[in-house]
């Protein structure tokens, strides 16, 4: 059993690919987001030409300096050297500062309009495409991803060009000097990129392992840390400890394979460079004593070698970073090709009132095909009913309530609200005249006011106090630290479910919606906040059409029709007396449920 | 760097000096001295090595120079290595050739040395031992300490500390060393040739320094401050979808986007902030450096053109600077490192140093069965200077017993029951188990002799049968179904595709509520604890599956003393003994026949589940009495 921890991690995103080979299609979508930063993306390739040829030309000023008055003894000659050398240097510092402030800011203009987009193309997706996919993805594709091709368009383009400049600048004044000696140099480079980009594959390799063992370092951790209760509880101290250690001897096997790789490719970039320093010095040095070649040109060959040569990794971690942001690109465009299940049909009804009527036709719907979760459901429901909806878990309940609150459209039948197919309707409108409270309470970062002010953002203060103070729980506020500004931790983490679940409900009522849907909480809260919760939700469903998931008896006991699910289908309704003297499926929850 | 972890842990305070610090982490380095002196003498003779490689190169310039033009000055040959007087100069040359390509092959192995035993050093020696000590202190702590510190901060004290505090070891002191012997080395070299012109062409460092340190000093805020405003647009991502409901039923999407839109804005505007500042700082640093070459042409070349400095000097001298300007920039890292290694170090050392506050007696009582029997005689207990969460508790339960606890939040329900694995003990009075204190007993022995059900199932990420198997680990398959089978959750595992090896997911999301629990149930009854404890089974249990819980309970309760918290009336009325607990106090005790005679919170509670609307009233207006 042993070792089995590393066995069940198959960690989300270990299935995306690292790198893509470089594609047309997505260069050229790439090079669309430019455009609307196209005034920034063209000064920065003036920018960029211009560090091309100023920085060899800094090598080869001092070059000449060295070769020309200091060899040859012209004390003067040497100072103008330098002048000219600090003007031209400092001008060359000038043009870097906006090369790389561009550089950065277009990358990151490029990042915040494709997040933007990205984030805009979710919010438009109906609900069912956010059941097939993990949250963890859609951060990932809006932050690693994202950044994958920020690296793409503000370096691979830029510093390749950059890199290729002074390579080629160089070049080409060696091979002015001396070509012969320079033909050699140019034999160098495969063997160079071939070293570079076999280290660089591997390292990808290995850094990718890195972090896989690390996130099941950190996932151990995190478990035992929130379990901890448990492992006390439960004596597992020192069988946890020999997994944690052989987790995290894993985890340095992948660091020392990193480390193994480092240590090789460095040393051998810096060998290349000794290797030619040799080949310089007897070769160029057999030319001078020969003399075919001056000694100036053997001191310019050294200089401009090292330019040269250190170009060629550059470009090649460049290209590994372009494989990466391919990667990334077509993870991103993907998500941004996504096509919405439906979306609202073109002339939709936009409701700017509601009754509250609501009416099932025989309607049946599927979330996987094949697989039917409501058969002929039909019921209709007057304005300012209550509908009880019962049933064990699985019957199709919660399914019933998504369609009324049209997050779905039913596969086969009709929904009508207020005699409209649901179908027909603004998807916006009618959820602006629904007030919902979901089962999880889920609540959002921010205050008390902001999370009530969700559904309604231009409400007033007063507004908001309003819906709070006619749910009676005002005072149930007021306690609350800091009252209407109290801070609601991730996921409402620092209210108790209790207050959770009233926030939620003066959040549902605050546009004054017509028709209520209410998953009610199953979790058991104590007695006095049970006692308000009930008075609420009284008042809360007063007047108005709704439909509750009823948990609580008091509930379905007021409840005006019962509805009892079983299997995607209605099998008994009525109300609590009738349905108790039926002593059919409901006779059987209630008796389950009282604990008779 | 240190402000956002003072605030997250209370307890963090400077309790050990910076002073005290070091001298553990000296320590810890002398630990691996071995691999510490490898690393550091193989760097020495690198550093070297790398002075002459490029040594050599300006005196093939000067030979071939001085071959040229006889009236130019004579090569320097470098610790009296001078050529035998036969050898032509093309012959000089190979030999030059030769050796620089000699020892930048030996350079390139002792490199690849270099890095293995640094990565030894900290991949394989110090991170895993370090990670493994916290993992096994953290795990023994009590309960307290995880009360005290958010959990993130814990995690971070074994991930991120322990990775600060090994900098320390090959960021600060090696690389420290390393840095401080290559400037010396430098400049003994640079001065020797030409001590005017050294002094010349480093005037500009300590500028250089200056601008380095002060930029870091800059940055560090502004970073910090990017990371939060990073994370604030996370933040609305994952919100955004988790909640996509919420926002989809109020119809908020656009709010929503518009909301994402400007987390985003201001991350853009904050880095561009950062942007103008990297954009000038680098190139200022590239500026600084460069004028240091500047000084050196002009004076050097000055020399040289006098005739007073070889022209291969000259050169060298160019390359020595580069690298002489490169250790003063990692100067201001290393001194950054320091900071950030002696807080993290005293993060770890704070957890290594932590009381373990419930420990195992000295000679502890094994019995060798146990019967169930409890007595608690007038036990409080209080988390700190804050109000007793329990007061003066006194009461029996005989073995086999079931004894449920009803209350409201914070009553003290799930503090009582989690005196009895001792994950706190009583700040005054005492619990007995058949008749023996259990601050005398064995301490894993009373552990596996308590089974415990909690609220949230917490299951781990591994199989069923392995989750089941938690507390005896070399439990067989025969056992682990037994287990199962007593908690009424064999059949539907067997369902599952892949029975008893299907994984659970993080959360264990694949399960509903009440499978989960079945199986924290029978986790608990594998071990045939004599007593047992469920901390409100039922609690994110839905209603219409809670009798599958129930049932489970029933049937591992069975001569068990058992406690179970409850809120549910079917729960309730199961337990031999009711206790109503209120601000840690027992308020009334009986039977469910004996309470509902009663006026008080049970009945009340009762009737309240039943539906009854002036009860409902009447409690919610009135509060509890």
């Amino acid at each position: 059993m042993k070792g089995s921890y590393t066995r069940h991690f198959a960690r989300d995103g270990a299935d995306e690919a690292v790198q893509r080979p470089i594609s047309f299609a997505m260069v050229k979508r790439l090079y669309h987001y430019s455009k609307a930063h196209r005034g920034l993306r063209n000064w920065l390739l003036v920018m960029v030409s211009l560090r091309a040829i100023q920085v060899p030309l800094v090598t080869w000023i001092i070059t000449q300096i060295v070769v020309g008055p200091i060899t040859q003894g012209k004390s003067e000659g040497v100072l103008w050297g330098v002048a000219g050398f600090v003007a031209f240097e400092l001008f060359t510092e000038i043009v870097c500062v906006y090369r790389s402030r561009w550089a950065l800011m277009f990358g990151e203009a490029i990042v915040h309009d494709l997040r933007n987009d990205l984030h805009r193309h979710i919010m438009s997706m109906p609900l069912s495409f956010f059941q097939r996919r993990k949250i963890g993805r859609f951060i990932s594709r809006m932050t690693s991803d994202v950044d994958a091709v920020r690296t793409g368009v503000q370096d691979v383009v830029f510093v390749s060009f950059v890199q290729s400049g002074q390579a080629l600048t160089a070049a080409v004044l060696m091979a002015y000097y001396d070509w012969k000696l320079f033909l050699l140099m140019l034999g160098m480079v495969p063997i160079l990129w071939a070293i570079t980009r076999y280290f660089r594959s591997r390292l990808m390799q290995a850094y990718r392992q890195v972090q896989e063992s690390f996130s099941r370092v950190t996932v151990t951790l995190v478990e035992s840390v929130t379990g901890i209760r448990v492992i006390q509880g439960f004596v597992r101290e020192e069988f946890n400890g020999q997994l944690f250690e052989d987790l995290v001897a894993d985890h340095s096997k992948y660091n020392m394979r990193v480390a193994k790789q480092t240590a090789a490719l460095l040393p051998l970039l810096e060998f290349n460079g000794q290797l030619f320093l040799a080949i310089i010095l007897v070769l160029g040095g057999a030319q001078v004593l020969d003399g075919d070649v001056s000694l100036a040109t053997i001191i310019r060959f050294l200089f401009l070698s090292t330019l040269f040569f250190s170009a060629v990794p550059a470009i090649g971690g460049q290209y590994n970073n372009a494989l990466t942001a391919m990667a990334g690109a077509e993870r991103v465009f993907d998500l941004l090709d996504a096509k919405a299940d439906w979306t609202d049909k073109p002339g939709a009804t936009v409701l700017s009132s509601l009754e509250g009527r609501v009416e099932f036709r025989d309607v049946g719907f599927e979330y996987v095909p094949g697989r039917p979760v409501l058969r002929h459901v039909s019921f209709e429901v007057k304005a300012g009913q209550t509908v009880a909806l019962v049933g064990p878990t699985g019957s199709g309940k919660s399914s019933m309530i998504k369609l009324i609150g049209r997050l779905y459209l039913p596969g086969s039948g009709s929904v009508f609200i207020d005699g409209h197919d649901s179908r027909d309707l603004d998807g916006q409108s009618l959820a602006h005249r629904v007030g919902t409270v979901p089962q999880d309470n889920f609540l959002f970062t921010g205050t008390v006011r902001e999370n009530i002010r969700m559904s309604q953002p231009d409400a007033s203060d007063a507004a908001v106090e309003e819906a709070v103070r006619s749910l009676g729980m005002w005072d149930l506020v007021n306690e609350l630290p800091h009252g209407f500004d109290t801070q609601v931790g991730e996921g409402g983490g620092s209210l108790s479910l209790g207050q959770r679940q009233l926030i939620c409900f003066a959040r549902a009522l605050l546009p004054d919606p017509k028709i209520i849907i209410l998953d009610e909480a199953t979790s058991s809260v104590d007695a006095v906040t049970e006692a308000r919760l009930q008075l609420a939700l009284q008042k809360l469903l007063h007047g108005r059409t709704s439909f509750v998931i009823a948990h609580r008896l008091s509930t379905i006991r007021h409840a005006d029709i019962i509805l009892v699910m079983s299997d995607g289908q209605i099998v008994e309704r009525g109300q609590h007396a009738e349905l108790v003297a039926q002593k059919g499926a409901y006779f059987e929850l209630h008796r389950q449920f009282v604990g008779e | 760097m240190s402000a956002p972890q003072t605030l997250t842990d209370g307890l963090a305070a400077q309790s050990t000096s910076d002073s005290q610090v070091l001298l553990r982490l000296l320590k810890l380095a002398w630990r691996h001295r071995t691999r510490c002196l490898a690393v550091l003498g193989l760097q020495v003779v690198l550093l070297v090595l790398g002075v002459w490689g490029l040594s050599f190169g300006g005196l093939g310039v000067d030979v071939l120079r001085h071959h040229l033009e006889p009236a130019a000055p004579q090569p320097h040959w470098p610790l009296g290595l001078t050529p035998p007087a036969g050898l032509s100069t093309w012959q000089t040359l190979l030999a030059l050739g030769g050796l620089i390509l000699g020892m930048g092959l030996f350079r390139g192995f002792l490199n690849f040395a270099y890095s293995m035993q640094a990565g030894k050093l900290v991949h394989i020696e110090i991170v895993p031992a370090v990670r493994a000590d916290v993992y096994a202190k953290l795990q023994r702590l009590s309960f307290r300490f995880f009360d005290a510190h958010a959990s993130g901060s814990i995690i971070n004290r074994v991930t991120r500390d322990v990775q600060l505090l090994r900098s320390f070891i090959d960021g600060v002191m090696i690389n420290g060393i390393i840095m401080c012997l290559s400037l010396t080395l430098y400049a003994v070299y640079m001065i020797s040739t030409h001590p005017w012109l050294t002094a010349a062409s480093l005037v500009l460092s300590p500028v250089l320094w200056v601008v380095t340190h002060r930029f870091s000093k800059w940055a560090q805020p502004e970073y910090a401050k990017n990371r939060k405003l990073v994370d604030n647009m996370v933040l609305r991502i994952a919100e955004g979808t988790k909640g996509i409901q919420v926002v989809k039923v109020f119809g908020q999407e656009k709010e929503e986007h518009a909301r994402f839109v400007a987390a985003n804005h201001a991350v853009k505007e904050q880095q561009t902030a950062i942007f103008k500042a990297v954009s000038v700082y680098g190139p200022s640093v590239q500026f600084l450096s460069q004028m240091n070459v500047a000084v050196l042409l002009g004076y050097g070349g000055w020399l040289v053109s006098a005739g007073e400095l070889s022209l291969g000097s000259l050169i060298v001298f160019v390359g020595l600077l580069q690298k002489f300007g490169e250790q003063v920039r990692s100067m201001a890292t290393v001194v950054d490192t320091l900071q950030q290694s002696l807080s993290g170090a005293r993060r770890v050392f704070e957890v290594l140093d932590a009381d373990v506050e419930v420990q195992c007696p000295v000679d502890p009582v094994r019995p060798t069965q146990i019967q169930g029997g409890l007595k608690f005689e007038r036990v409080s207990f209080g988390f700190g200077s804050e109000q007793a969460a329990l007061t003066d508790l006194d009461f029996e339960v005989k073995p086999g017993q079931c004894v449920a606890i009803l209350g409201g939040t914070g009553s003290g329900k799930s503090t009582l029951l989690s005196l009895l694995p001792r994950f706190y003990d009583p700040t005054a009075g005492r619990i007995l188990l058949d008749g023996v204190d259990l601050r005398a007993l064995d301490l894993d022995v009373l552990r596996r002799n308590v089974g415990v059900v909690f609220q949230e199932s917490l299951l781990f990420s591994a199989t069923i049968a392995e989750n089941i198997a938690f507390g005896k680990p070399e439990a067989s398959q025969a056992d682990i179904e037994r287990a199962a089978k007593v908690a009424r959750a064999h059949d539907f595992i067997m369902a599952l595709p892949e029975g008893y090896d299907s994984v659970l997911q993080e959360a264990a999301t694949n399960l509903s509520g009440g499978q989960k629990q079945r199986i924290a149930i029978a986790r608990a009854i594998l071990l045939e604890p004599a007593i047992l404890l469920l901390d409100d089974p039922t609690a994110s249990v839905d209603p219409d599956t809670e009798h599958e819980v129930l049932e489970a309970v029933d049937s591992a309760t069975k001569n068990r003393t058992t406690f179970i918290v409850a809120h549910r009336l079917s729960t309730l009325r199961r337990a031999d003994i009711i206790f109503v607990l209120k601000e840690g106090r027992i308020v009334q005790r009986g039977t469910h026949a004996e309470l509902m005679d009663q006026s008080g919170l049970y009945s009340r509670t009762a009737r309240l589940q039943t539906g009854d609307s002036e009860e409902l009233a009447l409690i919610a207006l009135g509060g509890v009495a």
